[in-house]
């Protein structure tokens, strides 16, 4: 009985100066800023239940849309010892959701013949299911899917994945009338996500590269570029964009003359990401025939 | 002679069912699939229908297979627990048939859900402009044979177990086993020779829910019919597996003290 007692109390006295101490280890388990895998989409969610359910839905629709463009055939990525083992992934030949996946890198969920040792039962579920071999497969038109990314940014407008490669599916058309359509999506979902560097970056490209209205384009481009230096922490996707960003810039600038801009924003930009060889090609040889006129040394020289 | 037991007893299911108000879940399920509809056409379903179609068989599957589960995995614990069972057991049948018109019934509350939802779903396709083929019947008819297979692996297990038990491994089974049927397929050429045979093991025993459902084809476009011979081996495998279920079930039942 007194043993009891002993391992009551200990027990006790354990669990409060567990809970006594917890503050200290706050710093331990409680990392600052975003936890890594989780964009500004999810933790923005994250504040209600509505939120959360706006993400998942938005989330689950993303990935219906990949299998509706596979016309149902579930694909997966290759893992790592499969990639190691030279298996190779079922490549398109049109790569048309190029941003929703690699295709090199991914496989069919449901196993070829040759690889299931499920005998008849992999034979009837290859039947059944929507299966086909989908080495150099084609894609379904993005075009079907355009109702399904208007759904996701309904439901979820701080789901930037969904204005952005929406957008670009309308742009795929190269008439005049898409390209307003996809401005008048990504201006839409700019002002729902003001602080959208992936928007802001899309706008300017499509303004730059097709409007050649490089005016606007330095306007968002820039905005993008300063968003990207102000902000502690960058999604995946942001960090992925801003190469594209610079270089739009850069040329955008050359475009309008502004030599001495241009050089700015690609020093920046060499510096930030060093490794990028078409930010370096444009800072040590900039393909202008505006250079001569406007009098301004190459980077080179300075 | 047989027959007449199995059905009167399955009639007894039915009606019980009915008594229970069981099958006003359903209703309610598919008031919800209509609101569902209702507020997808309010969005505009223009381009929707791949989207609406798969969301139709989708949560077809879902209801209709929680509808079987818990219908089938409270059948033989309530006649126990309510001593229902002695009368049952006083009459001129044996145990074995107690056992099959019991699981007959289930499969036809299971069905009876099943279909009810399916024409209220239809109702909602229709309205989308979705067409109906040769297709959905046969998605429809796997469906149907796939219920028989979860009935018999829940009645099973409810021999063995509490209803809640039961009920819960039920719905892993159900919801899980395709994807450790996935898992397996994809683990199988990373395993060492000496664990493969496991893999084998685990696949031959675990229900293939899978097989029966045909919704990804019907869901997405240009899927052609499915072959008759498939259809004939999912009939074999249904057979064989409840089969196999209620042998089980009966060896259980048969020798336990009432």
């Amino acid at each position: 009985m007194k043993q009891v007692g002993l391992i009551v109390s200990g027990t006790c006295g354990l669990a409060i100066a567990t809970g006594w101490t917890a503050t200290g280890w706050q710093t331990t388990l409680a990392t600052t800023g975003q936890p890594a895998g989780l964009d500004a989409h999810e933790s923005h969610a994250s504040a209600s239940l509505l939120g959360q359910f706006r993400t998942t839905f938005s989330g689950w629709l993303w990935l219906r849309t990949d299998l509706y463009l596979h016309n149902g055939v579930e694909m997966r990525r290759l893992t790592e010892q499969e990639v190691a083992g030279d298996h190779r992934g079922s490549s398109s030949i049109d790569n048309h959701d190029h941003a929703l996946h690699d295709d090199s890198l991914i496989t069919t969920v449901i196993p070829s013949a040759e690889q299931d040792f499920r005998g008849i039962f992999g034979d009837i579920e290859r039947a059944t299911s929507a299966y086909k071999d989908m080495t150099q497969h084609t894609h379904n038109d993005p075009v079907s899917a355009l109702p399904l990314f208007r759904l996701m940014t309904w439901v979820d407008p701080s789901f930037l994945p969904g204005w952005t490669t929406g957008a670009a599916i309308i742009a795929r058309d190269r008439s005049d009338r898409s390209l307003e359509k996809a401005l008048g999506l990504l201006r839409e979902g700019l002002a729902k996500n003001p602080r959208s560097i992936a928007l802001d970056g899309e706008i300017g490209y499509l303004l730059a590269a097709r409007r050649r209205d490089f005016r606007q384009a330095v306007h968002h481009l820039d905005r993008a570029r300063i968003q990207s230096l102000e902000r502690a922490a960058l999604s995946d996707d942001e960090f992925e964009a801003l190469p594209q960003i610079y270089r739009w810039l850069s040329l955008s600038y050359r475009e309008r003359g502004m030599l001495a801009e241009m050089y700015a924003v690609l020093r920046e930009g060499v510096e930030r990401f060093p490794e990028d060889a078409v930010l370096q090609r444009l800072l040590e040889s900039p393909p202008t025939p505006l250079l001569d006129s406007a009098g301004v040394d190459p980077p080179a020289r300075r | 002679m047989k027959l007449a037991v199995w059905g009167a007893l399955a009639r007894g299911v039915v009606l019980e069912s009915i008594r229970r108000k069981d099958l006003w879940v359903v209703a309610i399920l598919g008031f919800v699939i209509m609101l569902s509809a209702g507020a997808l056409g309010f969005f505009g379903a223009q381009g929707l229908q791949v989207f609406v179609k798969d969301l139709a068989v989708t949560v077809l599957g879902l209801f209709s297979t929680i509808v079987a589960i818990l219908t089938t995995c409270r059948l033989m614990p309530e006649e126990v627990k309510n001593r229902t069972l002695y009368p049952l057991l006083s009459r001129p049948i044996d145990r074995f048939d107690l056992l099959f018109g019991k699981l007959i019934g289930a499969v036809l509350v299971s069905w009876i859900a099943f279909l009810a939802l399916a024409a209220l779903t239809s109702i909602a396709l229709l309205n989308f402009g979705v067409r109906f083929d040769l297709l959905m019947a046969q998605y429809v008819l796997g469906k149907m044979m796939g219920l028989v297979v979860v009935c018999a692996v829940s009645f099973t297990l409810s021999l063995f177990m509490t209803p809640s038990a039961a009920a819960t491994l039920s719905v892993i089974l159900a919801f899980g086993s395709t994807m450790i049927v996935r898992g397996l397929v994809m683990g199988y050429e990373q395993a060492s020779p000496a664990i493969q045979p496991l893999f084998k093991f685990l696949n031959a025993i675990l229900p293939q829910y899978g097989l029966f459902d045909l919704g990804g084809r019907t869901a997405n476009i240009d899927w052609g019919p499915v072959p008759a011979w498939v259809l004939g081996a999912l009939l074999a495998y249904m057979v064989t597996y409840s089969g196999a279920m209620l042998a089980i079930g009966w060896a259980k039942f048969r020798k336990q003290a009432i």
